[in-house]
């Protein structure tokens, strides 16, 4: 309907012009017609099909991909700010860990129901990031601009844990996963390991898969060398125990500036630090 | 973006982690010990020499001299200057990390 108006009026327009002009631009307008599709298909253009320009056909759609969401290394405490020189060293260094506080709060944020302490630093929640469990892999990672919504949040256990206190989750094996570590949350620590931090020095290692499997074979682990089975090996060590499992097949590789360097090999093993049934950290090595 | 990383070395527990400086500041005192950024064990200095024990119910790694959680809101990553203050600049290696 609201072409007939616009077709009326391009016909009195084409009336006004003398014939000779009327049947050129006509046959520029074939010519375009004709090559329209072919040039965008040759040269990537994206040249209006003659509909589009009437109004009879939606314009051709952009392809451009959104720039992927960048990864949140966690080394964020250290500050880039210079460093400090003078006497006053007292007040000063109380400023300084403000700064440094506020520095930390930087980090992109993604909330969770999981961790939500009081501390500002543990009130970082859970970011397993590129590896998540993330159900719709078509939508790039959320970030803090993207409205709330609780359906389309990460299921914060996995499908694995079981909530057994005050973000305090446990696995099938008795692992309890709760608030601590430089991330607020040992969960959001070990999803450190989901990814390479190739600029870290020394070695960084990676388990190849998203959260549920990392936390599934940190189970498996757990209650093989807790029966000393083979393959297993435990060590105390200042009240913490440290697990270390062998499995059949790789379960990630070494990352990190050491493992860059042998060009990143796959490694079977996987350590495990516990204090009690609390997991401190777990991680490919 | 690059963001100076302060350590000692690989974590001789662990493996994986880094020996790190962290400071604690209570009462406007600074306290400086080395905490593994990993599996969290403690040392005294960054000779990695004594360790500092927790308490066996401590969910938390602790200041050695005032025994609050190093995680908590009074303790950060030492800084350069922080570091030189504790004296202990000549002993720890300074690398540029990339950060998001
Ligand atoms: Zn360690
Ligand atoms: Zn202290």
């Amino acid at each position: 309907m609201a072409t007939k108006p616009r077709s009326e009026s391009a016909v009195n327009a084409l009336r006004m012009i003398p014939t000779k002009w009327a049947v050129i631009l006509l046959g520029i307008l074939i010519v375009y017609v004709v090559l329209q599709p072919r040039l965008n298909q040759w040269f990537g253009w994206r040249l209006p099909s003659v509909a589009s320009m009437v109004g009879d056909e939606k314009p051709a759609k952009a392809t451009h991909k959104k720039g992927e969401s960048t990864n949140n290394d966690t080394n964020k405490n250290e500050t880039s700010k210079p460093a400090k020189k003078g006497k006053d060293v007292e007040p000063d260094l109380e400023k300084e860990s403000k700064q440094e506080t506020a520095s930390s709060k930087k980090k992109p944020a993604e909330k969770t129901k999981i961790v939500d302490e009081a501390d500002e630093e543990r009130d970082q929640p859970i970011n397993t990031s590129g590896k998540s469990e993330n159900n719709n892999p078509s939508q790039p990672a959320k970030t803090a601009t993207k409205p709330k919504n609780e359906s389309d949040d990460t299921d914060p256990l996995y499908g694995f844990l079981t909530e057994v206190g005050r973000n305090r989750y446990e696995s099938p094996a008795g692992l309890v996963y709760g608030p601590g570590s430089e991330e607020g949350h040992r969960l959001k620590h070990i999803a450190r390991h989901l990814e390479d931090q190739p600029n870290r020095p020394g070695s960084h290692g990676v388990f190849k898969g998203g959260m549920k499997p990392f936390l599934t074979t940190i189970d498996e682990g757990y209650v093989r060398a807790k029966k000393g089975a083979k393959g297993t090996t435990k060590k105390e060590d200042d009240g913490s125990m440290v697990y270390e499992i062998t499995f059949d097949k790789a379960i990630g590789f070494i990352g990190g500036e050491a493992g860059g360097r042998k060009k990143n090999p796959a490694t079977k093993k996987l350590r495990l630090v516990v204090r009690g049934s609390n997991v401190i950290t777990a991680f490919p090595f | 973006m690059t963001a100076p990383l302060i350590y000692v070395e690989s974590c001789p527990v662990c493996g994986d982690g880094l020996c790190r400086i962290r400071v604690c500041i209570t009462d406007q005192r600074l306290t400086g010990c080395v905490l593994c950024d990993e599996c969290e064990a403690v040392w005294t200095d960054p000779s990695l020499q004594e360790r500092v024990s927790r308490k066996p119910d401590a969910d938390d790694p602790q200041c050695p001299s005032c025994g609050q959680s190093l995680w908590s809101k009074n303790a950060h990553w030492a800084n350069i200057g922080e570091v030189c203050l504790l004296g202990w600049y000549d002993r720890v290696r300074v690398v540029s990390v990339k950060q998001g």
